[in-house]
């Protein structure tokens, strides 16, 4: 396991740029050309609260941050709706990814997989699940469908490189991207959503995707806690 | 004033209509009174941000709410039901420049725990089984620390941004705990533990303030900041774990030795599918009084 670890046979932004999914979609995707103007409105300071604030976090470590002014958009609902379909999509995703990962597993694909290894799939699938049920319940509840389909613009890139695969280190890695992937939209999403439910469901499930990310990159031979700021450019658009 | 009589099941129609004018005259003189002081509050906060004025301090914030809430309780009882009472108790539940101020509050009490938190691990860091330990739970404790400085430096940033007074004193409710916890500290898995609890504590603080902020790039940051403190809860839950069955294991990079990791390593992390809020500490805890 050792020297696979030191030969990634996936590159992160690779995945994200080949799935043109890179960063700083989801504000402006989300929002739509209506909420865009509103927001940029703000940022001008008709209902921002912060003096003098830019409309970009400037924190260290956060390239790439896209808040567009200080206050939320003026049409959450729809937002936040549309938060929840990308969130769900790729709670999906990852569910599969994982389940495929389970699959080639036990079909002998991966070589001999360490234990701590099989528990984390294991655990990570079941908790994606909950993810994705949670957002379903917040859809089904708003009159809209549940999402039972993966996120279309990931989905054909993570099952390319899915299909290179050949041992336990290059499915870690790709589980490894999934959950970074997940993480940094649920961070992003901060900025545009407004409902106080979906702000915490968001924040909590922010935070168990950036754990299992943090014991992922203890597996594989790295510091499980590599930024002094979680990132958002990596953040899925939808 | 019983308006039913239970045994006819019967309204006094007189006392209820002598009820109804009370709280009409009660309604109309609240209306007046507070609509004619609320430009004046609005035009007051505003000029306080725009001179970087200091925002009401957490006394000042408390009194107001408890008089406000007073307030809204002596109307409700005695004006509900009439209409239009909604609008007022609305405006009322929403003194001027309080948003922001509860933003600043939050934010002061992020600083605190983040101040605790560089004093906690640079304390352990002289601890002689830390310091002669580990190494990689040396690198743990000094790269922590300096990241939740950085951190506290972003909130101290943000707190000034707003218009607030910076936090520089450590968080008044967990720094006699941590006192009281630094004279039993007699092994590794005594600071690991220690260090959970205060990295839960930020974890769960800042995932119940995100949806209390109105300043979006103050939400934003915590997430972020949240993002980075969850790892280290993370981390120090796996660690834990090891220390107390395979402290060898201990390492990075972990290598071939990862097929020697318990089973239970690859979920101890994270044991539930969401995170809780129920050490969160409230935004008052750690503002500047």
């Amino acid at each position: 396991m050792s020297d696979q670890v030191t030969t990634p046979s996936l590159s992160r932004r690779r995945l994200l740029g080949s799935a043109g999914a890179v960063g700083l979609g989801l504000v402006i995707a989300a929002c739509g050309s209506d909420t865009k103007d509103a927001a940029l409105s703000n940022s001008t300071g008709t209902g921002g609260t912060t003096p003098g604030s830019a409309t970009t976090l400037a924190t260290p470590g956060t390239s790439g941050a896209t808040t567009a002014g200080t206050t939320a958009p003026t049409d959450g609902g729809s937002v936040d709706l549309k938060v929840a379909k990308l969130a769900a999509s790729l709670e999906v995703l990852a569910v599969g990814t994982y389940k495929a990962a389970l699959d080639a597993a036990t079909a002998g694909k991966l070589g001999t997989v360490p234990a701590a290894v099989g528990e984390f799939v294991t655990t990570a699938m079941s908790q994606h699940q909950a993810h994705l049920d949670a957002w379903n319940k917040v859809l089904t509840g708003a009159g809209e469908t549940a999402v039972t389909e993966p996120n279309a613009t990931l989905k054909p890139t993570v099952d390319a490189a899915f299909g290179k695969v050949t041992d336990v280190t290059g499915a870690t890695m790709l589980a490894l991207q999934l959950e970074e992937i997940a993480a940094a939209t649920y961070n992003n999403a901060q900025s545009v959503l407004t409902d106080k439910d979906a702000i915490k469901l968001a924040g909590s499930i922010q935070i168990i995707d950036a754990q299992h990310a943090a014991i992922l990159h203890f597996v594989l031979g790295d510091y499980p806690v590599p930024d002094v700021f979680a990132k958002v450019d990596m953040a899925a658009a939808a | 004033m019983k308006l039913l009589h239970r045994n006819k099941d019967q309204i006094d129609e007189g006392q209820l209509e002598e009820l109804i004018t009370e709280s009409q005259d009660l309604h109309l003189d609240a209306m007046r009174d507070t609509m004619a002081v609320l430009p004046n509050l609005r035009d007051l906060a505003a000029d306080r941000r725009r001179q970087g004025a200091q925002l009401p301090t957490a006394p000042e914030l408390e009194a107001f709410s408890d008089a406000r809430s007073a307030l809204v309780r002596t109307l409700g009882l005695a004006a509900g039901g009439i209409a239009g009472f909604g609008a007022l108790t609305a405006l009322l539940s929403r003194p001027a420049a309080a948003d922001t101020a509860l933003d600043v509050q939050i934010l002061q009490t992020a600083v605190s725990l983040e101040l605790l938190a560089v004093a906690t691990y640079g304390a352990a860091l002289t601890l002689p089984f830390i310091s002669d330990g580990n190494p990689v739970i040396i690198k743990f404790a000094q790269t922590t620390m300096d990241q939740h400085d950085q951190h506290r430096q972003a909130f101290s940033a943000q707190t000034k941004a707003l218009g607030g007074v910076d936090q520089t004193a450590t968080n008044p409710k967990y720094t006699p705990i941590v006192e009281a916890a630094k004279p039993t500290l007699a092994a590794p898995a005594d600071v690991v533990a220690l260090a959970a609890t205060l990295e839960q504590v930020a974890t769960e603080t800042y995932l119940s303030d995100l949806n209390m902020f109105t300043d979006v790039t103050s939400r934003v940051l915590m997430a972020s900041v949240m993002g980075v403190e969850c790892q280290h809860l993370a981390t120090l839950r796996a660690v834990g774990a090891l220390l107390a069955g395979a402290p060898d294991l201990i390492k990075i990079p972990i290598g071939a030795d990862v097929a020697k990791l318990p089973a239970a390593a690859g979920s101890v992390a994270f044991p539930d599918a969401f995170e809780g809020v129920a050490m969160a500490s409230p935004p008052q805890e750690g503002a500047v009084k």
